[in-house]
């Protein structure tokens, strides 16, 4: 039944007139006679190689002239083998996308622009017109936002429950946050091991954009400047100020000690800051046996201001022999009903209404899907453009993160060097 | 009439002797061409070109960008550059001359006629086969992290240490340790080394009433002078090199803490995180300079105390 439905989305997505023209995009169409052969590269782990496995045959089953040849790498090696690539004009015919590398590639002609084969071999049409612009660069569709997620505070009610305190609610603010981890620091303080509120949310880069745009400032010039200041910076990382101070922070020893794993994950630690697509996991390392998810805290005077970022992008390589055929995959990957309930909410919510439709709502899939669904008056401001560079900058906060965490610097230093490296990294 | 053609055969000789040699030598380069042309295309080819990448801005997706000397004049007020040097530094000062004089000791103990000797032999060298391998690191930090082997053992003789892969100050011995545990490599040549050594030597020595510490200084230690240099140079390049257990270790990030960026693995960052390839280019060229000067040094100090037998010193 479900491959029907496929059937019929495809034939959607192939235009009013199915007569093969490509008229309405203009962008081309698949050859249903020629022999095709496209690469298709993701980031990842066994289980979502999986899940493109099935996905991929469904494709294949629905475009038998088509061959996907597909092969996946951990994140950082990725994005190595990416580069490396791109310098060679080898890229995949068809790549997953970060927005954090989005502009890296975009900018410089490595990425199609998939603008043409929309209402062509493309179907956006279920995409938001806010979502569909997180993956353009100066009016080109250079990917295809796949799902959406966005930030939120998961805690864990058997921890809570052990320190003997009351959970975080969902209208606090940064400042009352901070004291409830503190209060949390304090009542944990004789356990075995040692209980912990929250681990240092400022070395979160993303939750320092999210921070600037709760309090009304963009982040991003439209020329791929920092727009904001040295002293937004140490306000920010002031935030947890108090906790630092009280050695009420998890501390950066344990993290490295712990990695890829962290204390909210192993339990430790009664609160984390993340992507909501992340319940899954989180409830997989940790064996909890729930984990509650809130909004983000309000600033003092400032709005909620969340946003939907796209958790991932499909990109498809400029050297591609075969863009039409290219489109027409990340088309079926994007909309297809059944490829939604295969993916659940591993890549984050699916992006169009389509995808969603079977998915099998049970779960940490339903926790996600309820938490979007709850908040999302409250997710009224658009993804910041990130500008080339970004994971550079990204890195190096984390970095610069870590030498705090050890008391080797302070959010000054922080600040000053941080802006001396993203100079440098966003030219 | 074969003693006068004698010289005029010499004579005609010469030239297709020429010739032979010649030819000898075009089917050695014949034979050499496909390892030449490997080590022009694959050695010589991009080492020019990533000098030319060092004075460029190079991300990889744009054309290189001529900027004459900037990466290096950036380098030098770099505080991570200077942190990757600072660490590679104490790494190679410290490391490997405790990783040469374990490999010496071990070489001396397995040097003498025992049962069972294969045995140890290749139990000892087997480490360094392993050592620079994924698995090891991991292992490695295993051992090292909270409650891991090294900490709880420690912990039964009242050293409370804590986890050292968390600690900045307790990463570099824990770095240091693998390169020494890794000792197999040179222990090996110093057994050849010692094997060399004349027996009678000691014989003589012990005649004249020399104790074993005095038969190691005089004689062991300046027999195996060429052994220890050899291994001596071989171990400082190795050791400025290291790279895949920082990798590993700090899970690429060379933390916590900057105290296992590592050379190499600033260098990586740079170039694959970064896409700053010229950055990268211009950090390899500096470290091709200072192992370099650091070869030449160790070759000139090593006239005063290298002692080559047969040298008329």
């Amino acid at each position: 039944m479900s491959a029907a439905g496929a059937l019929v989305l495809a034939a959607c997505s192939g235009g009013g007139d199915d007569a093969g023209g490509g008229e309405p995009g203009s962008g081309g169409t698949v050859d249903p006679d020629e022999e095709i052969s496209l690469t298709v590269v993701w980031w990842g782990n066994d289980d979502r190689a999986d899940r493109y496995e099935q996905a991929i045959e469904l494709f294949e089953a629905e475009y038998p002239n088509i061959d996907i040849q597909s092969q996946f790498q951990a994140w950082p090696d990725y994005w190595t083998a990416r580069a490396t690539e791109a310098a060679g004009n080898a890229l995949p015919d068809v790549f997953q996308m970060d927005l954090s590398y989005l502009s890296e590639f975009g900018t410089r002609g490595q990425l199609v622009d998939l603008a043409p084969y929309a209402g062509g071999e493309l179907d956006t049409s279920g995409l938001s017109d806010a979502l569909l612009a997180s993956g353009q660069i100066d009016g080109a569709q250079y990917g295809i936002p796949q799902s959406t997620n966005t930030l939120a505070l998961f805690y864990n009610p058997a921890i809570v429950d052990d320190l003997g305190i009351e959970p975080p609610t969902a209208d606090q603010t940064w400042e009352e946050y901070v004291a409830w981890a503190a209060e949390a620091a304090a009542a944990g303080a004789d356990e075995d091991p040692r209980l912990y509120g929250t681990g240092d949310f400022t070395g979160v880069l993303w939750l320092f954009v999210q921070y600037l745009v709760q309090n009304g400032h963009e982040v991003f010039t439209a020329e791929g400047d920092i727009a904001f200041t040295e002293q937004d910076v140490i306000e920010w990382l002031n935030v947890a100020q108090p906790l630092r101070d009280a050695d009420a922070l998890f501390p950066a020893e344990r993290t490295v000690q712990l990695a890829p794993l962290g204390g909210f994950t192993v339990n430790e630690v009664a609160s984390e800051f993340s992507w909501d697509n992340f319940l899954a996991g989180y409830l997989a390392d940790s064996g909890a046996d729930s984990l509650e998810m809130l909004p983000l805290p309000v600033p003092e005077g400032g709005e909620r201001n969340m946003f939907f970022k796209p958790s991932m992008l499909l990109s498809a390589g400029a050297n591609t022999e075969h863009p039409e055929a290219a489109a027409a995959f990340i088309s079926f990957i994007t909309n297809d009903a059944e490829v939604g309930s295969i993916f659940g909410t591993s890549r984050g919510v699916p992006a169009t209404e389509s995808a969603r439709s079977q998915l099998e709502a049970e779960g940490a899939d339903a926790q996600v899907l309820a938490y979007e669904e709850e908040w999302t008056p409250e997710i009224t401001a658009a993804t910041p453009v990130l500008p080339e560079g970004f994971g550079t900058i990204e890195a190096e906060w984390l970095r610069l993160a870590e030498e705090l965490g050890y008391g080797h610097i302070t959010p000054e230093e922080f600040a000053s060097q941080w802006f001396a490296e993203a100079e440098i990294a966003l030219g | 009439m074969t003693t006068t053609n004698a010289p005029a055969d010499a004579l005609v000789e010469r030239p297709s002797l020429r010739r032979a040699r010649l030819r000898e030598s075009l089917a050695g380069y014949g034979f050499m061409a496909p390892w030449l042309a490997g080590f022009f295309a694959l050695t010589v080819g991009p080492m020019i070109a990533s000098l030319y990448l060092s004075f460029t801005d190079y991300d990889l997706f744009a054309p290189p960008e001529f900027i004459g000397a900037d990466n290096y004049a950036r380098l030098l007020s770099d505080p991570q550059f200077l942190q990757s040097i600072k660490v590679t530094v104490i790494y190679v000062v410290l490391g490997t001359p405790i990783k040469l004089a374990a490999a010496l000791g071990v070489a001396m103990l397995l040097n003498a006629k025992r049962r069972g000797l294969g045995f140890y032999r290749s139990a000892f060298y087997a480490p360094s086969l392993v050592a620079a391998s994924v698995s090891i690191a991991i292992v490695w930090k295993a051992m090292f992290i909270d409650d891991g082997v090294v900490d709880s053992s420690l912990r039964i003789f009242g050293v409370e240490l804590g986890g050292w892969v968390g600690n900045p100050d307790m990463t570099m011995p824990m770095f240091i340790l693998l390169a020494v545990w890794a000792f197999g490599g040179p222990m090996v040549i110093f057994l050849a080394g010692l094997k060399q050594v004349p027996g009678e030597l000691y014989e003589a020595a012990e005649m004249d009433g020399a104790g074993r510490l005095r038969q190691f200084r005089n004689i062991t230690l300046p027999m195996l002078s060429p052994v220890i240099f050899f291994n001596l140079l071989m171990e400082t390049i190795g050791s400025f090199q290291v790279f895949g257990s920082a990798f590993i270790i700090s899970g690429g990030t060379g933390g916590p803490a900057g105290s296992t960026l590592f050379y190499t693995l600033y260098l990586y960052q740079r170039g694959f995180r970064d896409f700053a390839m010229g950055y990268a280019s211009a950090m390899a060229w500096l470290l091709v300079i200072a192992v370099g000067l650091i070869t030449i040094l160790l070759f000139r100090t090593s006239k005063a105390w290298v002692h080559y037998q047969g040298d008329a010193k």
